[in-house]
């Protein structure tokens, strides 16, 4: 046997810690300086953002005296007339209801092809299926937005009715865009569930239509709400691909086919031609903050969630 | 020289010598894609007994329990040949519906594995899967099942509680209450005391000594003092081969194989 070291030390000379100097050779010290610092600037980043955007944000309250009753509960938006008006509910609707239309829309097609994936034809699915998403996640938004004008925006336009720019229109090409965000969470929901449950389940004579709606779906339902909500986080804060397709005017929609506008949409088409600490500029980074706040309480919605799944 | 110290039988088992065949398996071969996994398995599981299959891992044991109640179908490359005869009809026939043949042959798997339910939906459940949906039926049941299993004075005030705020033991025990519920013929047990601590294991033999009365145990076991201490017959396998298949006693005190002599004195396995 080769002794890996041979020393003469006492053992409380080889084992009590000994004052580590701060140096540039100590590998240890170095590895943690990294992961530290990591951890530091996207902490610092994320309160920068945050306190950057609430002072920006508010200063359209406190500086130019714009109603914060007016702001969230009028639909009258005027902000570069000669008697200026700062209603924003027609983009806080626009926003709010593109998310949960398009939510609604996707959660079954997305829960749906995420069961086909793991339950029903698991080795097709993962496969070709899983690829296939993987590859539609990956496509720019400026793409759907494209393909949203060419293709929907028409025959919306010569088949449903309205010019075709739409709420609908939005609404459909957010969906697409967040169906495979939303199919491929939920398959990983439905694959960290324990194997013993479909078995047990099978093994007391169930069917497998009945294991997945009785046991796999109320298991994984945490971990679906999750798949949802996060899908509808991308889907709150897409721009560019909606203001493509939705028409964008400042009044509130009646219907479907009317056209509409978010508070991303907005923002992107507004921040250009305003100048900074305006008043006009600064309700685009009220807007902003509301987005902001809106996804921070989708992200603590996630964590509640998560903390409530039990696999 | 190792001696053989016989565990302590708990209960004075008579000697089951004329016991009705339940499950009938004839020359049954089983192969996962090249791989043979059984050679050859005649196997007789005899009627309203505790029939326990022992060996080393990988030596078979659950491969049967789990063609039995067709839970390998699934299983790429799995193909089984040779009868698992089952009153008049063979188990590996294509046209059986695995539906029907599982709620004839219950299944409790190694881990307890409740459904994230509340205890009594945990029983409720697969009858109404079954098609019984009178509430007053099914509460019944409930309390009915869960007193064969002994966990009715444990949990009768806190039936809407959770499946998991039970210990594992107690789990256990549900997931077998479970299996009953559907009124099986046949129950397969895969090392179901395995994952519990010795005074919950001590209560799932019990409780599986009463059930042979009116059930057929099949108990796929690690544990030979287990086997010893319950089983009225007991077989062995070594490499996908059944190498003995005796009355219990008989096989534990005066083994015919040398193999299975020595598996039991800790040789190898």
């Amino acid at each position: 046997m080769i002794p890996i070291m041979q020393t003469t030390e006492k053992a409380s000379e080889r084992l009590i810690r000994k004052n580590k100097k701060l140096s540039l050779k100590n590998p240890e010290r170095n590895g943690k300086v990294i992961v530290y610092s990591a951890a530091f600037v996207t902490i610092l980043a994320t309160l920068a953002v945050t306190i950057f955007l609430t002072q920006q944000g508010l200063q359209s309250f406190y500086m130019s005296g714009i109603n914060p009753l007016e702001f969230l509960t009028s639909t009258n938006w005027n902000p570069s007339g000669s008697n200026p008006s700062y209603g924003a509910l027609a983009f806080i609707f626009g926003s709010l209801s593109v998310t949960v239309l398009s939510a609604l829309i996707v959660a079954p097609f997305g829960i749906g092809a995420a069961i086909f994936m793991t339950e029903i034809a698991p080795s097709w699915g993962k496969k070709i299926l899983q690829p296939v998403i993987e590859i539609l996640v990956g496509i720019p938004s400026v793409v759907y937005g494209y393909l949203g004008l060419t293709v929907l925006v028409p025959f919306i336009r010569d088949h449903i009715g309205g010019s075709g720019y739409s709420l609908m229109a939005g609404v459909i090409v957010v969906s697409l865009m967040i169906l495979p965000t939303v199919t491929t969470l939920s398959a990983d929901a439905f694959n960290r569930l324990p194997n013993g449950l479909r078995s047990s389940s099978l093994a007391l004579g169930a069917t497998r239509w009945q294991t997945v709606r009785r046991v796999l779906l109320p298991t994984a339902m945490p971990g679906l709400l999750t798949a949802i909500i996060l899908g509808m986080a991308r889907a709150i804060g897409e721009a560019l691909a909606i203001q493509m397709v939705i028409g964008n005017t400042t009044i509130l929609p009646s219907s479907l086919l009317d056209p509409a506008a978010t508070m991303t949409t907005i923002i992107t088409l507004n921040m250009g031609h305003t100048t900074f600490n305006s008043a006009e500029n600064n309700v685009l980074w009220t807007l902003g903050l509301l987005l902001l706040i809106l996804s921070y309480g989708l992200v603590m919605l996630v964590r509640f969630l998560a903390a409530r799944r039990k696999f | 020289m190792v001696t053989v110290t016989l565990p302590e039988i708990r209960k004075a088992q008579p000697l089951p010598e004329t016991k009705e065949t339940a499950l009938d398996i004839q020359e049954l071969d089983i192969y996962y894609g090249d791989y043979h996994a059984l050679q050859n398995v005649n196997l007789p599981i005899k009627k309203n007994a505790i029939n326990a299959l022992i060996g080393p891992s990988g030596c078979g044991k659950s491969t049967i329990l789990r063609s039995i109640n067709r839970m390998n179908d699934d299983v790429p490359g799995f193909r089984a040949e040779g009868t698992i005869q089952y009153d008049d009809v063979n188990l590996l026939h294509e046209e059986i519906d695995t539906v029907a043949l599982r709620k004839e042959i219950g299944m409790v798997f190694q881990n307890p594995n409740p459904f994230p339910k509340s205890i009594a939906k945990n029983i409720m459940q697969p009858l109404k899967e079954h098609g019984l949906y009178s509430k007053q039926n099914l509460s019944k049941k409930v309390e009915e099942n869960l007193k064969q299993v002994g966990l009715w004075e444990e949990v009768w005030d806190r039936l809407h509680m959770s499946a998991y705020s039970l210990s594992g033991g107690q789990k256990q025990r549900l997931c077998i209450a479970r299996t009953l519920s559907i009124h099986p013929e046949v129950i397969l047990l895969d090392e179901p005391a395995s994952a519990l601590d010795p005074i919950a294991m001590a209560k799932i033999e019990d409780l599986l000594l009463t059930l042979k009365e009116s059930y057929t145990v099949l108990l796929v076991t690690h544990n030979l003092q287990q086997a010893a201490r319950i089983a009225d017959y007991t077989a062995f396998f070594y490499q996908g081969e059944l190498v003995e298949y005796a009355d219990t006693k008989q096989f534990f005190s005066n083994p015919k194989e040398k193999r299975s002599a020595d598996y039991i004195s800790g040789r190898f396995g």
